[in-house]
């Protein structure tokens, strides 16, 4: 259809740039309404408590406060904050085991109570006056621990605390055969960590009950339709008396595909008859917001001498947290990349997701699959150790095709990983940097590699439905209305680059409506990488239409076929006849105002749901340095060699990868979730106590593209955001270990676990 | 608390506004309706609310009114006019250095700072001066790369 791509594949500004350069995007903490009540939310200072009372009479009392809310307020409607239950196929294997305020405390910062007030001093004074009697209960913090008989018991459902056991869905083989067919076995227990998401943005949100009494709600919810059925059903008012707003959102990483502040600001909006805003401090999003697991992974694997891996076993400890919310999706995400990156004949999975009186914990970037590479990278790089194998070889002599089933059973429409490692392992000189023992006074210095594949969108787990709708002006320049969630990632200017694309105008041309229930079209939410690959092919579909009416029209208004014509920058004509021709603006204006009475608003609705899920792909090396008096790693360069099929934005793709390098940085290094075992309470909460990585933690960077088209992507792209972060960590681990020759299995591997364990290794080596 | 009124220079504009002496020159500029001016952590550790006070990077949120009353107050609304934007602002735009964006507001004054200071970094000096900024979408890359070409296009003279 289009010979050369003049949108697709260049570096075209960001959706929203200009707004975000100066100042004049607006989030949700920067809506303002007349009459805005600040709303605050009363939480647990104990990790496990029973609440006995709620006396609220002094805060009722207090001048300026207009709603106190504790459990007997509230809808006692039990609820899983994430949308999965709506959508997945299998919903047995969610939970619902949350009210909006809760029935018992089970964490520091489970939600009690709530206030609205005049002012932020009023909400302040008034939550202190709220008097909460509780009973104390022992509290539980280690999974290892909740699950022991005897343990506190922090949901009654759940007498030994496992809220649910999962089977991986496709054995195959038999694991333990395959594990006696081996010349090496190798297990070993992986601690992943609970990293907090810290978006800059801090949690918030805004809600108004209007005087038709719809309730309006201002969120960076990432799935807008279904937390608005789920706000619905938790308030019991009908779906379509919310109308859900996502103004621009200062990142999520996964963490707003649960539902959030958005319930308890709707009920304090209903009872004080006034719109509320509720913002979190830094401290209160770190201490209240949901996190990601931490899976304490036992990893088993088999290998010949020869390299081939013949069995795989994972068994996953999941400390979920308080609450269960997306404990069962990133646990089947998990087992499905642990089973499903290499060829193996043997492999099984198994998973019990805990409780603790911990923070609830989420479904954050990589939702999984970033935990099951730290463990399954970790066991090649070790097996190919023990064998004496180069690690990439080992790689290569169990690495899939295009065909075979992806880490979902998907048979896989491309698969570009061998070329991936030898494109990355030439351009990094793997071979001599190995072969050399690099020495630098204290230094030490190391290479590490690691591969993945991920996902494009939630198929075939649960429903993906989505839509898109693009209507002309009469000047040629047209509207492109959709609900494509932007978090940052751009899948609003990679949407208008498509259309643009398809439709023969410039990307300045598409002006783009999104993120409100009432206009904009309905879609099931992003996460997973779905953006791109499925909200794409809609606005693709939605675009080919409009294309078909503007053709016809044109074709009427020039004498020609339709099928004999083509658009090129803003201009219509006839292939055979080039100098035949009209510019789109003349086909619009006369099809808007008609004076013949054939009147057209060229517009068309696309829709797409998926058949198919194609993995991204990627082979990331890292260079270490690792100082061996203090401990210190120092990142010296991460090489990315990256396939997510056609690369709709150079700058787009090249940010995510940028963006999950640094998150991973912190994963592995810098981030250390650090709760007290006596209190519960989580002390690393502000950006001094937990750090993230700055301008002086990144490494020098490389991305390189490699394109394969994927038949089944819109111009053959897939996903890409979502798995920038899961070759990273184990790169960077495996590179730890050939610098110094220690395999850290507990992330962050801070310099304390770093020296500790070289020092065990030089006491059983006999060194002093 | 004591209330009076403190005329303050935002942008090249007066304001005369009733305050009260806690509250921080981020609260006063959101009471102004210049909602630009971000705050993530409110105790001054991450550079989001960055502002300009007589041309030196200020953390407005940690940063009382009082204290910055008749002093020329320089926020992200104040470097464009209309379309056209600083030559910082267009560079963020065309380097891809801005995702969700919550933290480019205080990213590009920090750099306006560093630039009037420095007019010609290194990629070095570049990310020293920005170490007191976070963002947790770009992993900084482009946001550096962003910064030297606007040093680059601001030392041929076109502004």
């Amino acid at each position: 259809m289009v010979r050369q791509l003049s949108v697709v594949g260049r570096r075209v500004p960001r959706w929203g740039a200009q707004e975000k350069a100066t100042g004049a995007a607006r989030y949700v903490v920067d809506i303002e309404l007349p009459g805005m009540l600040i709303g605050k939310v009363l939480t647990s200072p104990h990790p496990h408590a029973r609440i006995l009372k709620v006396d609220k009479t002094r805060a009722e009392n207090l001048p300026g406060v207009e709603a106190v809310l504790s459990f007997e307020d509230i809808p006692q409607r039990l609820y899983t904050p994430n949308r999965h239950d709506l959508i997945l196929y299998n919903p047995e294997n969610e939970c619902k085991d949350m009210y909006l305020l809760s029935d018992k405390a089970r964490f520091v910062g489970d939600r009690i109570a709530a206030v609205a007030a005049v002012d932020e001093v009023t909400a302040q004074r008034a939550l202190e006056l709220v008097e909460v009697t509780y009973e104390v209960l022992p509290a539980v913090f280690d999974p290892m621990e909740a699950m022991k008989p005897g343990a506190p018991v922090i949901h009654d459902f759940a007498p030994n605390n496992i809220s649910m056991h999962l089977d991986f869905p496709r054995p195959r083989g038999d694991v333990e055969k395959g594990f006696r067919e081996a010349d090496c076995v190798i297990e070993e227990t992986f601690r992943t960590s609970k990293q907090l998401v810290s978006q800059l943005e801090p949690s918030s949100c805004v809600a108004h009950v209007g005087p038709d009494g719809r309730l309006t709600i201002w969120s960076p919810g990432q799935s807008a339709f279904l937390q608005r059925r789920k706000l619905a059903e938790i308030l019991d008012i009908p779906v379509g008396m919310i109308r859900w707003i996502t103004p621009h959102v200062g990142g999520s990483f996964g963490k707003y595909g649960s539902l959030n502040l958005e319930p308890v600001c709707a009920a304090l909006a209903r009872k004080a008859g006034k719109a509320v805003k509720i913002e979190y401090s830094r401290e209160e999003d770190s201490c209240r917001t949901e996190t990601r697991q931490t899976f304490v992974a036992t990893g088993k694997i088999g290998v010949k001498r020869d390299g081939t891996i013949t069995a795989l076993r994972e068994k996953l400890i999941v400390d979920g947290g308080a609450y269960f919310s997306r404990n069962s999706t990133t646990s089947k995400v998990n087992m499905g990349g642990f089973t499903g990156l290499y060829r193996c004949p043997n492999l099984d999975a198994e998973a019990d997701c805990v409780y603790t009186n911990t923070l609830t914990t989420g479904g954050i970037r990589g939702y999984g699959n970033s935990e099951a590479m730290c463990v399954l990278e970790h066991l090649v790089d070790r097996a190919a150790r023990e064998i004496g194998m180069d690690p990439i070889e080992l790689r290569l002599k169990n690495i899939k095709k295009a065909g075979e089933p992806d880490n979902k059973g998907i048979p896989m429409e491309t698969c570009t990983l061998e070329t991936l490692i030898k494109l990355g392992a030439e351009k990094i000189g793997w071979g001599k940097k190995r072969a050399q023992k690099k020495e630098n006074g204290t230094k030490r210095y190391g290479i590490g590699m690691a591969i993945m594949m991920d996902v494009s969108g939630a198929h075939p787990g649960s429903i993906q439905h989505r839509n898109a709708y693009i209507k002309f002006n009469e000047d040629g320049t047209a509207s492109l209305i959709v609900t494509a969630y932007d978090m940052g990632q751009n899948l609003t200017g990679t949407c208008a680059q498509i259309a643009a694309e398809v439709l023969g105008i410039r990307y300045e041309d598409i002006h783009v409506v999104n993120g409100d229930t009432d206009s904009t079209m309905f879609d099931t939410g992003i996460g997973a990488s779905a953006g791109l690959y499925q909200v794409g092919q809609a606005v693709m579909n939605a675009a080919l239409e409009a294309r078909g009416q503007l053709l016809d029209r044109a074709g009427k208004m020039l004498g020609v076929a339709a099928e004999d014509l083509e658009i090129r920058d803003r201009r219509v004509s006839s292939r055979s006849d080039p100098q035949r021709g009209l510019s789109v603006a003349e086909v619009t204006m006369q099809a808007t105002y008609n004076f013949q009475g054939e009147h057209l608003n060229i517009s068309a609705k696309g829709s797409f749901s998926p058949k198919q899920s194609p993995p991204p792909f990627a082979a990331v090396f890292a260079e270490v340095e690792v100082d061996v008096e203090t401990a210190e790693v120092k990142i010296l360069r991460i090489l990315y060699v990256n396939d997510s099929g056609r690369v709709m934005n150079p700058d787009t793709v090249e940010g995510q990868v940028e963006g999950g390098i640094a998150q991973a940085v912190g994963f592995c290094l810098t981030e250390d979730t650090v709760m007290n075992k006596a209190s519960g309470v989580l002390e690393s909460d502000n950006f001094t106590t937990y750090k993230i990585p700055s301008t002086l933690d990144m490494p020098e960077t490389e991305v390189i593209h490699y394109e394969e088209p994927v038949p089944s992507g819109p111009f053959g792209a897939k996903g890409v955001g979502h798995s920038t972060t899961v070759a990273v960590n184990p790169a960077i681990l495996n590179a730890i270990y050939d610098a110094v020759g220690v395999f850290i299995t507990d992330t962050p591997a801070t310099p304390e676990k770093i020296f500790a364990a070289m020092k065990k290794q030089s006491a059983s080596n006999g060194a002093v | 608390m004591k209330k009076e009124i403190g005329s303050f220079r935002i942008n090249g504009r007066l304001f005369e506004v009733v305050i009260t002496p806690e509250i921080t020159l981020y609260e006063l500029l959101r009471e102004l309706q210049f909602t630009g001016t971000k705050r993530s952590c409110g105790v001054g550790e991450c550079g989001s609310c960055t502002v300009l006070v007589d041309g030196i990077p200020t953390l407005s949120c940690s940063t009382l009114a009082i204290v910055v009353r008749n002093k020329e107050i320089l926020t992200i609304e104040g470097l464009s006019e209309g379309s056209r934007l600083h030559p910082l602002q267009q560079a963020f735009v065309d380097h891809g250095a801005i995702q969700c964006g919550f933290c480019t507001p205080g990213m590009i004054m920090m750099a306006k700072a560093l630039l009037d200071e420095n007019p010609h970094p290194t990629r070095d000096e570049v990310k020293e001066g920005l170490a007191g900024n976070l963002c947790r979408c770009t992993g900084y890359v482009k946001i550096v790369d962003a910064v030297v070409a606007s040093a680059e296009q601001m030392k041929k003279g076109e502004k």
